[in-house]
């Protein structure tokens, strides 16, 4: 019981425990009423035995004392006494053949002083001899062996008138003399009388099983001086034996021995014992029974309590029933309160997180769970918003933003009851409607959104709505989850102008090929599959190539050729510009060192996103670059990167130019370009778009403004750059314009460094080579 | 003194030609001296032909329910008288061999004889009173004599030779109860012998009165 580990169950381990205590408290109890009766037995057989010794005495005595009284009787008779005087043999044998008859003697002697022997006998010559000293000796009463069988005898001497001899009067002793003995025992003890033969003791009354036990027990009691009982261990058991020495007329010794049989003493005990085990069982099993039963109303409560907690763990329904006031009836209370308690907080957190806040609306998550459990084939979810919310709710104020989009979602579910409405972002709404197909749901969210644009009055201002929805079946192949599948589609909607389009995958494009795009790129910086084409920039005036534009090539080892403006843009989404362009700018000086080294000294140039204009911390990187680096750098930045936050891009611009950077204004005259940004840009370079130059030859208004555009550079103090130069007319016109530098497939393809080495060797001075085309 | 009664003894002894005198003590296995012990000795050469007297009287008196001598040595035909000197009357009787007698009832101041006519032992007893006993010690040599109460016996006048001495007390602890030497008698001076003997407790219906 110790420890307890080896029960689960408190139950069987109370129940062991007490049936148990209780059963060895029994043992002992028994034990001690059986040591105790037992030994009592033992004393009470030990009296007995000794009791029948004494009365065996008395007997033996008794019978010795009217054995002696008869011989005595012949041995005075005077005629007798003259009959053995004078050797009258016949008489005397006739005489004790009388008396043997009438006084029933088994055996009836004379021995003469002379040690003659006289009547029938059977003694042998040496039996005679030993009967004679014995006689001689004293002896007058005694157990005389005749032919290996005893004999009580006594003995009367025959004075005639001096000792002439004996007569000799010896009873058998035979089992029914025992048996006669052994009747006058208050026990039921059994007599037998062994004599001593030469390997033991036997006689009459000990079988042949018992001798050897027998024997050393009478060994022992004989030499011991205690006149006590003795144990015995025979065929029937253990037995209490008394051993008696007895006189003898012989050589042999001769003892009686009395025993008890202990399973015998013990048998008035047996009932009680049988009684008592029975009522010590029986109380065992009332015990075990009642413990179990105590046990089993301790801990069925604590079992229900158990099972209940693993319920309560499982999140279903907890409650125990209250069965008793004692401690586990509070227990289980208490436990009821407190899975309640769980219950009630754990449905306030699940509405809490299934609730939008603001609203009062189901949130996307709440919106998710149901389509969990309700998708089927014919399910769809609608992504609605209000169009140019942002401006909205910038007008409104958040919170009658908010209301407006509560009032809408009252409205979606008074319209369409049947419907799942939830909020899916600040602005968007989220609908799961049933429909057949793409159709069908068009149709429906087309109706939907007609009702829903009511101009909705949100604290007390009337708010004029447009809405625009996003469709997607909630069964696709595609990995993205229907909401974010129906937002998409609300995002392609807005993009093209639709108020209501079905998810397109294959405009959506796959968001999670870019990400892994993303880290494949870094990998690819460091593994060479990135790399920098260098296109050059032709001097128009000094006729050779003074500069190079350094462009970001990545050839994918499974995608191939990959669009730099695919992953730059990507990059500038993700924020992995910042290590795209530091990469660009160590390679580039590096390059730029190598050229450098092969008698090139060429100005380099690299884009700079308008991302990373306004990047302080990018600028410190940048500078820091530069400034360890003997470089010629130019940095090319668009106008439109300069917009987002004029002032802080100006002036790190200037902290570029500072730093020894030359900054080139890039794709000049597309996009959004604004004279007060040039007139603020301290840059040292303007590069005219290639639209203009592309169709130079052909637009005399392109003509126009690429001449205006370079005179206004030129102007401001810039040296002009054209992009797109493929033809040999071109650069003829933009020579004549006074453009400085060209660059284009005319002049060069973007090129490997190791091949841009070789064009520089080959062509030295490029321009020889308009030259020759023109010539 | 025994040096005196010695010397008194020699002067007073008959004078046959060339005999010795037998000292006998005899004494028991504790050194005590014991009494009624027969001493007899028959010369080698045989005993003298004619009547054996003896100086003490051949009478055994019944005194106080008792044998008186315990012991009587009586040469061969003699004639034992057995006065009866109590107020009880017995009956005595023997049945030893050759001496077998019984006198019936026989009162105060009543006297019987017996003639004892063969050698050997009479025991005699009493049919009324089973602890009297007695022994009468028939001899055929004329030196017979029972020890004293200082245990010694002496016999005058051995003739010089060799002689068988018998021992014998009723109970003497020996065949026929006697114990039998052979011994050398020198013509003068006497011969001084010892002879330690066992005698058996008395039986237990014998009472033992001496």
């Amino acid at each position: 019981m110790r420890g307890g580990g080896r029960f689960t169950s408190l139950r069987s381990r109370l129940t062991v425990l007490y049936a148990g205590l209780f059963g060895v408290a029994l043992l002992v109890t028994a034990v001690a009423v059986y040591a105790s009766v037992s030994a009592n037995a033992r004393i009470q057989v030990e009296q007995q035995l000794t009791a029948g010794g004494a009365v065996f005495d008395r007997v033996w005595a008794l019978k010795a004392s009217q054995l002696t009284d008869s011989a005595t009787v012949l041995s005075r008779d005077f005629g007798f006494r003259a009959a053995v005087a004078t050797n009258d043999t016949p008489t005397v044998e006739s005489a004790l053949e009388n008396l043997r008859g009438r006084l029933k003697i088994d055996r009836a002697i004379l021995v003469g002083a002379d040690g003659v022997v006289t009547g029938t006998t059977g003694l042998t010559e040496t039996g005679a001899s030993e009967l004679w000293y014995a006689l001689d000796g004293g002896a007058t009463s005694g157990v005389l062996t005749i032919a290996g069988k005893p004999y009580q005898a006594v003995a009367a001497p025959v004075m005639a008138p001096h000792l002439t001899g004996w007569v000799v009067f010896a009873e058998r002793l035979d089992q029914s003399e025992l048996t006669a003995l052994e009747k006058l025992a208050a026990i039921p003890l059994s007599a037998a009388v062994l004599t001593h033969a030469g390997d033991g003791w036997s006689g009459p009354g000990a079988t042949d099983r018992d001798r050897r036990p027998l024997s050393q027990m009478v060994d022992g009691a004989i030499s011991s001086t205690s006149t006590r009982p003795h144990a015995v261990r025979g065929a029937t058991g253990e037995a209490i034996a008394l051993v008696k020495p007895l006189a003898t007329f012989s050589k042999e010794r001769t003892v009686l021995v009395l025993r008890y049989p202990l399973a015998l003493a013990l048998a008035p005990y047996r009932s009680l014992m049988l009684v008592l085990a029975l009522t010590g069982l029986a109380g065992l099993a009332v015990l075990a029974v009642g413990s179990w039963l105590l046990a089993r109303s301790i801990t069925r409560p604590v079992s229900a309590l158990d099972e209940a907690a693993h319920r309560l763990q499982r999140g279903e329904d907890a409650s125990v029933e209250i069965t008793t006031a004692d401690e586990i009836g509070r227990l289980a209370a208490s436990f009821n309160a407190m899975a309640a308690g769980i219950r009630d907080r754990e449905g306030r957190i699940t509405r809490m997180a299934l609730t939008d806040q603001e609203t009062g609306l189901p949130n996307r998550l709440a919106l998710e769970q149901a389509l969990a459990t309700a998708s089927g084939p014919d399910l769809w979810v609608a992504a609605l918003t209000v169009d140019r919310f942002p401006q909205v709710r910038a007008a409104v104020g958040y919170q009658l933003a908010g209301e407006m989009l509560r009032e809408l979602g009252d409205r979606v579910l008074t319209l369409r009851p049947d419907a799942v409405c939830a909020r899916l972002s600040s602005e968007r709404l989220g609908l799961l409607l049933p429909a057949a197909d793409a159709d069908a749901a068009g149709r429906q969210v087309e109706a939907l959104l007609d009702a829903l644009a009511q101009p909705v009055t949100a604290g007390g201002v009337t708010i004029d709505i447009g809405l625009t929805a996003g469709l997607a079946t909630v069964v696709d192949s595609h990995d993205v989850p229907p909401v974010e599948r129906a937002s998409a589609a609300l995002d392609q909607a807005r993009a093209s102008q639709r108020r209501v389009a079905v998810f397109d995958a294959a405009a959506y494009g796959d968001p999670a090929s870019k990400l892994s795009m993303m880290s494949e790129m870094l990998d690819a910086l460091t593994d060479g599959s990135i790399s920098l084409n260098y296109q050059p920039k032709h001097d128009i005036r000094a006729g050779r190539i003074t500069g190079v534009e350094a462009l970001i090539r990545w050839n994918h080892p499974e995608r191939g050729f990959v669009r730099p403006d695919l992953f730059v843009e990507l990059a500038e989404e993700t924020g992995h510009i910042r290590a795209l362009t530091r990469w660009t700018l160590e390679r580039a000086i590096a390059d730029q060192a190598a050229l450098r080294a092969g008698g090139h000294d060429l100005m380099v140039s690299v884009n700079l996103s308008g991302r990373l204009v306004a990047d302080e911390d990018f600028a410190d990187e940048v500078i820091g670059l530069v400034a360890s680096a003997d470089c010629r750098l130019c940095l090319e930045i668009t106008e439109t990167a300069v917009i987002g936050s004029p002032l802080l891009a100006l002036q790190i611009i200037d902290r570029y130019r500072a730093a020894g950077l030359s900054v080139s204004i890039d794709d000049y005259g597309s996009g959004l370009s604004s004279l007060a940004y040039l007139k603020q840009i301290q840059a040292d370079e303007l590069k005219i778009d290639k639209e203009f130059v592309l169709s130079l030859g052909a637009s005399a208004r392109d003509a126009l403004l690429v001449r205006s555009t370079i005179d206004l550079a030129h102007s401001l103090g810039l040296k002009i750059v054209a992009e797109g130069v493929e033809t040999a007319e071109a650069l003829a016109i933009l020579s004549g314009m006074g453009c400085d530098l060209a660059q284009g497939y005319f002049i060069a393809r973007p090129m490997p460094l190791s091949a841009l080495t070789d064009f520089l060797e080959a062509t030295p001075a490029v321009a020889k080579a308009p030259a020759k085309r023109r010539a | 003194m025994r040096l005196l009664l010695f010397c008194l003894c020699v002067l007073l002894a008959p004078v046959p030609a060339l005999a010795g005198d037998l000292v006998m003590t005899v004494r028991d296995g504790a050194g005590r001296p014991v009494p009624n012990v027969v001493v007899m000795v028959r010369p080698a050469a045989g005993v003298p032909a004619g009547p054996i007297r003896f100086p003490w009287p051949y009478t055994v008196a019944q005194q106080n329910i008792q044998f008186d001598p315990f012991v009587l040595v009586v040469p061969v035909g003699a004639t034992v008288g057995f006065p009866n000197k109590d107020k009880v009357r017995h009956h005595v009787y023997s049945f030893s061999a050759g001496n077998k007698f019984e006198l019936k009832l026989f009162g105060k101041d009543e006297t019987r004889s017996v003639v004892f006519k063969a050698v050997g032992v009479a025991a005699i007893g009493c049919n009324i009173h089973d602890a009297m006993v007695g022994f009468i010690r028939v001899v055929d040599t004329p030196w017979a004599i029972k020890t004293g109460a200082d245990g010694v016996a002496t016999l005058r006048g051995v003739p010089a030779g060799a002689a068988t001495v018998t021992v014998w007390h009723p109970y003497l602890r020996a065949p026929k109860n006697e114990v039998v030497r052979k011994s050398v008698f020198t013509a003068t001076g006497a011969l001084r012998e010892s002879v330690a003997i066992e005698l058996r407790a008395a039986a237990p219906m014998a009472g033992m009165a001496h």
